[in-house]
């Protein structure tokens, strides 16, 4: 056995563990009748049909060949930094600030590129700060604490 | 006459101050995006429905429409100067769109993508408002197992016409449906696939959803590679094109106007489908052209432009008067609805007139907006093209984050956006096209109501959706789709004609 596309492979692997995982978790709920459908009814029909795929996919990719079938290797410093540093700004919003969640964000996902300019990222987020503050709180009143929380009155 | 009515009645919405600011901002923001390549409409669309929670729903509509149909305008000009695509459905007007500037013939190919454009425009909106009506009658003879059958075939329609693997595009549907069905199920109250966490009992946003997976993914996927873009600002030149040019290219402009208008209609249609056809009808009936498709023939140029501006705007015809959304970026609107308390579907004519009419005739100003503000501005498009991505993406993503915390003001969210900018990287990765996805999950819920109402009125009797006439005629139109798209020599011919021009 070999697989002739690895993408596809992990494709039908992926819808394989969704299907299962749904159709799985629904049995927690009410099954109820075909003229009654319970709240498990639609999502174990639809998780078996994501898990049949699956294995369809994931056959098809024992068989036939893609040219675009080789996985490439993950960019794990972009995809770390962009989400870490969104998940930060999440975090921070609220005890913080937008000031300060907004100078987080921009520094750290400016660190996932490949050229990283301090003067850059310091220029680009006092003019965010400047362009967010004119449009979401002055310009459509938006209710977003400011300043970090201690300062706030 | 009715209809002549109900355009007034749209022109009166549409042509107070407040939307008209709002329409000239939606089409700005577009020509802006589709200008710069790397971020699509639906990206966008995703990251401003947000922002237009503060607004009215009707100013909102008219904003998110005006970025859609702008964004077709900013590609061509990409196209043609730059020999970039801004935007996918313009990858067509690269092909002869910058040979046209290579020989110095620029302005008139961006004139002629502009007029086209709004030619084609108006009569995409003449279409919507004339077949609005009747499209909406229909629907009210819709029961809930026509309701059903009516989502298959809009689904499978939707993977169908678009490129790439038909399986997974089905599956990536299913797996749409499931996270939609997320939450508390209306029927028996019971909060599924939380996992007791309070937030996601009212379901996964969907701004979360479509901003992550087409965001937040693209973002990460773009610094893979290395910003190579380079700007090379050539010479603009005469705008009009000349007589002769005109005669010739005014027949395309019709063809892909006719062309994109029925396409747009179709599920899975639009504009990147509507700007494909039309230039590969082009090179198939313009038999031995005085300059060959590829070398800067202006109907190349004219064609496809038209095509996707007619498409962009007929694709809003069964979004809004089924609810049904036939693209990804209709799914956005009907999302943007559904965040203003608005149930998308036949009644919105009746119930939100003023909205209905106002939003159609919205895209006509808009696009005269777009005429106006194109032609003598690209100067200052083409240098935005020198902004370098590493600005722009932390940019981005600080927009993308405060609208996402302002929907439900709180911090959840933006972590959930965080989750689906992972999952749609992952799609990225297994080459698994996400747009299917989101018209799952903006149909999950609606396709769950009306099978069980179809089924509890039938009695638990599945062949309902086969004994009832018109649900089965839209079954075996999705039978029939699949197989046509499975057998073995077309499945051919559709691969050959995604990449022919790609």
């Amino acid at each position: 056995m070999k697989i002739r596309d690895q993408k596809n492979f992990w494709s039908g692997v992926m819808f394989i563990a969704f299907g299962a995982f749904f159709a799985g978790w629904a049995q927690h709920y009410d099954m109820g009748s075909a003229a009654r459908m319970g709240p498990a009814f639609f999502p174990t029909m639809l998780g078996g049909l994501t898990f049949l795929l699956g294995i369809v996919v994931l056959i098809q990719s024992l068989a036939t060949e893609h040219p675009d079938g080789k996985l490439e290797p993950v960019n794990f410093r972009a995809l770390v930094l962009v989400l870490g540093s969104v998940v930060a700004f999440g975090l921070l919003l609220r005890p913080a600030g937008l000031l300060v969640a907004l100078f987080v964000l921009v520094g750290i996902s400016s660190l996932g590129s490949h050229e990283f300019r301090l003067r850059d990222v310091l220029l680009l987020s006092v003019g965010m700060s400047l362009l967010v503050l004119a449009v979401f709180i002055y310009g459509l009143s938006m209710t977003i604490p400011v300043l970090p929380s201690f300062m706030r009155e | 006459m009715e209809l002549i009515d109900n355009l007034a009645l749209g022109f009166a919405t549409a042509l107070t101050l407040q939307n008209l600011f709002y329409c000239f901002i939606g089409v700005l923001i577009g020509t802006l995006i589709g200008v710069l390549p790397g971020i699509g409409p639906v990206a966008t669309l995703a990251m401003l429905l947000p922002v237009t929670y503060a607004l009215p729903p009707t100013s909102a509509l008219i904003m998110l429409a005006g970025i859609y149909y702008g964004a077709q305008y900013g590609g061509s000009t990409t196209a043609i100067l730059v020999n970039l695509p801004g935007e996918s459905s313009s990858v067509v007007t690269c092909l002869d769109g910058y040979q046209m500037a290579r020989r110095g013939r620029a302005g008139a190919a961006l004139a002629t993508a502009a007029l086209g454009s709004f030619f084609a425009g108006t009569v995409g909106v003449l279409m919507v408002a004339a077949l609005a009506l009747p499209m909406v009658e229909l629907a009210f003879k819709f029961g809930p197992a026509e309701y059903f059958s009516l989502m298959v075939l809009g689904l499978i329609g939707a993977v169908v016409l678009a490129g790439g693997s038909l399986i997974k595009a089905i599956a990536m549907i299913v797996l749409g449906l499931l996270l939609g069905l997320v939450g508390t199920d209306v029927n028996s109250g019971v909060a599924r696939f939380s996992f007791d966490i309070p937030e996601l009992a009212d379901g996964i946003n969907f701004a979360a959803v479509a901003m992550g997976v087409f965001g937040f993914a693209e973002i990460i996927a773009n610094l893979e590679h290395k910003d190579k873009r380079e700007v090379f600002t050539s010479k603009v030149g005469k705008l009009l094109p000349s007589k002769e040019e005109f005669k010739y290219a005014y027949p395309a402009v019709l063809r892909g106007t006719a062309l994109g208008s029925v396409l747009g209609v179709l599920p899975g249609g639009g504009a990147l489908l509507s700007a494909f056809a039309a230039y590969t009808i082009e090179k198939k009936i313009s038999r031995n052209p005085k300059i060959p498709f590829g070398k800067g023939n202006i109907r190349g140029v004219a064609a496809p432009e038209s095509a996707n501006n007619a498409g962009a705007q007929t694709s809003f015809i069964p979004m809004l008067t089924l609810g049904i959304p036939p693209n990804a970026v209709m799914a956005l609107m009907v999302g943007a609805m559904t965040i203003h308390n608005i149930q998308p579907g036949p009644q919105v004519m009746s119930s939100n007139p003023a909205l209905f009419w106002g939003l159609i005739t919205s895209m006509w100003i808009g696009n005269l907006m777009l005429v106006v503000l194109n032609l003598p501005l690209i100067g200052i498009w083409v240098q935005l093209l020198k902004v370098p991505y590493r600005l722009l993406y932390p940019a981005i993503l600080v927009f993308c984050s405060i609208g996402i915390y302002s929907i439900n003001n709180n911090a959840f969210d933006v972590t959930v956006t965080a989750v689906f900018g992972l999952l749609g990287y992952v799609f990225y990765k297994l080459r698994c096209e996400p747009a299917p996805l989101i018209l799952g999950f903006i149909l999950g819920p609606m396709m769950e109501e009306n099978l069980r109402r179809a089924m509890l009125l039938s009695r638990g009797d599945a062949t309902v959706f086969f004994t009832r006439p018109l649900s089965l005629g839209l079954l075996v139109a999705a039978a029939v789709l699949v197989v046509i798209v499975a057998l073995p020599n077309i499945k051919k011919k559709r691969e050959e004609a995604f990449q022919e021009v790609t």
